[in-house]
């Protein structure tokens, strides 16, 4: 399955990259390919990590669904690259993690680098929404269900004016004070 | 550090308001969990009408203590409360955001996605 995979993507990186970006639709990319995509292509800062470019072509060919980018360098320092895509089952949804893992190891052997650094994945164990975390780009690899109730695109698309979670918050943080049943006076200090 | 009895906060939309830790996750005979550490805790008050109820037994991931998280670059981070974010068995969270200022330590310890749902990571 993934040398066939292997196979595919080798042939498919000889088209030009233009086509990928109408086939997946990558709105965020072609209005903003300003300074922060533009550094991300030259790609000589990641030490053999995968590159927003990679990720693309390996969830194109493991064929995920609805596949969003959100840059979110602006918002938080922590990562560059938000990346979401839909599985149709819990094996497609490992099986994307895997492909990048797979996608990610056969990078570094191709450097040569003398020990290999993978991406950390989480929850291949369930497949429900596994996250390859390969530092500034994430992916997550989530399957219908997950991807409604978590809407991590709403969360992370729409800047970080959330003015529903600050209510909550508000809410979560608010004690509930007792009901004072005695029937004795409360005695009130001037 | 949060110990066996210790409550805490909730800081997820999942429905509880306060847990208390009845045993931490990892070793026979640990004393203490701090920021990033699993433990077993007891929901002692929940949001009516939501899936979480009072006296349930659940698994929760420590965000913010107020013992002190030293970093190796002389940084300390202190918060005002103790908090923690309900997990279910395979690790994935029960809400579906997290309030608050977050550690990044938490994404090295394999729980991205709790990072991921944060609105603010120091």
């Amino acid at each position: 399955m993934l040398a066939a995979l292997r196979n595919r993507s080798l042939s498919l990186a000889k088209s030009s990259q233009q086509t990928w970006n109408q086939q997946l639709g990558f709105r965020w990319l072609n209005q903003s390919s300003s300074s922060p995509l533009s550094t991300w292509t030259s790609g000589s800062d990641d030490e053999g990590l995968l590159n927003l470019q990679e990720v693309e072509k390996v969830l194109s060919d493991v064929k995920a669904d609805n596949v969003t980018v959100i840059p979110v360098g602006e918002q938080c320092d922590w990562t560059d690259f938000m990346v979401i895509a839909t599985g149709r089952s819990t094996w497609h949804v490992k099986n994307i993690a895997r492909a990048l893992a797979y996608k990610a190891k056969q990078k570094q052997k191709d450097i040569g680098a003398q020990r290999l650094m993978l991406p950390s994945v989480q929850g291949q164990e369930t497949g429900k929404w596994v996250v390859i975390d390969s530092g500034k780009v994430i992916v997550h690899a989530l399957d219908e269900k997950a991807r409604d109730y978590y809407n991590l695109e709403n969360l992370w698309s729409s800047g970080m004016s959330h003015p529903e979670p600050v209510q909550d918050l508000e809410k979560a943080f608010v004690k509930v004070r007792r009901k004072n049943n005695s029937k004795k006076r409360v005695i009130t200090r001037v | 550090m949060i110990q066996p009895q210790t409550h805490l906060n909730v800081a997820d939309n999942s429905g509880a308001r306060e847990l208390m830790c009845i045993r931490i996750i990892g070793a026979s005979n640990r004393r203490y969990a701090h920021i990033g550490d699993v433990i077993v805790a007891v929901i002692k008050e929940a949001v009516p009408n939501t899936p979480l109820e009072r006296s349930e037994v659940i698994r929760a991931v420590i965000v913010r203590t107020c013992k002190e998280l030293k970093r190796d670059n002389g940084i300390i981070i202190r918060y005002d409360d103790n908090a923690a974010v309900v997990i279910d068995q395979e690790g994935n969270p029960k809400g579906t955001r997290v309030f608050g200022a977050i550690a990044r330590e938490l994404r090295q310890l394999n729980f991205t996605k709790i990072v991921s749902l944060a609105p603010e990571v120091l």
